[in-house]
């Protein structure tokens, strides 16, 4: 049987986020714990991708079984990707305020990352 | 060895000028962070005898704090510093015990376990430690008795690493996320605890450490 191009595609991306987190790991950016987490998320992804039938058992418990119900499954994946996408901006967000008050609150006493011994 | 203690600090005037004057003896120099208090905590730090204070425009949280004051250790030349927190729960007399193993060489970083030891803890109080240890643990991969306990010891090789992201009581365990990261060698000393009803009542609350759990989690798969 020929592959869907979601079986391949899935593949392909996960093997990429993967390569990045161990990539990661090598330039001491990651932990290796946390890749290994990464790794198993996304070989979950391409395990589910390649042998659908081990969610079978998810259909059961939630009835999804008919097309309509799949592509509504499919955008609240995408709407939790722009939820969790958005939370890591506001993150990043957040970091950069606390690094101005950080900063602004060391130059009060004259004291500055410059200045570094 | 210059010793400096950090003490981030968040409306404690009643509290900050007796911790001030009772961890004196033990180090060479006080940093207070305060982070954006709206009382006299800064003002009360600076009488008690804080060699520096310094103060956020506004609150960023516990993690923020401590990093400020780190940062401006290693601008004052410490070589060890020493975390405590500013509600007087910690036993400055404690102090030496956690610098022995690093003035030994022994390590990089000493995390003080207050469970160690016979200490009155209550039991809500524990179970919350106990969850933050294990949430700590599935992010880091590393147990450690008393994640969450803001008293702690950085020689000079964590001090030069050591980067805080995370602004609130999260960077506990960012702390040990550190450890790992950077192969830091890691000694508990059990300590002194003395609780009471004013720092159990501004310690985290349920809710709170739900939110750290989830940041901790959020955090360690997009870092």
């Amino acid at each position: 049987m020929l592959p869907t191009p979601y079986q391949i595609i899935a593949p392909l991306v996960a093997l990429i986020a993967i390569l990045y987190a161990w990539n990661l790991v090598f330039r001491q950016k990651k932990t290796i714990w946390e890749a290994t987490l990464w790794t198993l998320f996304w070989g979950a992804i391409v395990g589910i991708a390649i042998y659908p039938d081990v969610i079978d058992y998810l259909t059961v418990a939630t009835g999804i079984q008919d097309r309509e119900n799949a592509v509504l499954v499919t955008f609240l994946g995408i709407l939790s990707f722009i939820v969790f996408y958005l939370v890591v901006r506001l993150e990043e967000m957040e970091q950069r305020l606390t690094r101005i008050v950080r900063m602004q609150a060391l130059k009060d006493v004259r004291m500055d990352e410059k200045d570094r011994k | 060895m210059k010793v400096v203690a950090v003490i981030p600090a968040l409306n404690e005037e009643t509290r900050i000028g007796d911790v001030i004057r009772s961890v004196k003896p033990y180090v060479d120099s006080i940093i207070v962070v305060d982070d954006g208090s709206r009382d006299q905590t800064p003002k009360v730090a600076k009488d008690s005898g804080a060699d520096t204070v310094i103060s956020h425009a506004d609150n960023c949280g516990a993690g923020a704090a401590t990093m400020t004051g780190i940062s401006a250790a290693r601008m004052l030349g410490a070589t060890v510093v020493i975390t405590l927190d500013a509600d007087g729960q910690h036993d400055p007399a404690d102090i030496p015990a956690l610098l022995a193993p690093i003035r030994e060489g022994k390590c990089d970083a000493v995390f003080a376990n207050r469970f160690g030891r016979r200490n009155k803890i209550p039991l809500i109080r524990r179970l919350f430690n106990m969850i933050g240890n294990m949430v700590t643990f599935g992010a880091t991969g590393k147990w450690v008795a008393d994640s969450q306990c803001g008293f702690k010891a950085f020689g000079p090789t964590a001090l030069e690493q050591l980067d805080l992201k995370m602004n609130g009581f999260e960077f506990c365990s960012e702390i040990v996320r550190e450890a790992v990261q950077h192969r830091w060698r890691i000694e508990q000393v059990p300590t002194k605890v003395m609780y009471s009803e004013y720092t159990l009542a501004k310690g985290q609350s349920f809710a709170g450490g739900v939110k750290t759990a989830l940041k901790l989690l959020l955090r360690s798969f997009i870092r």
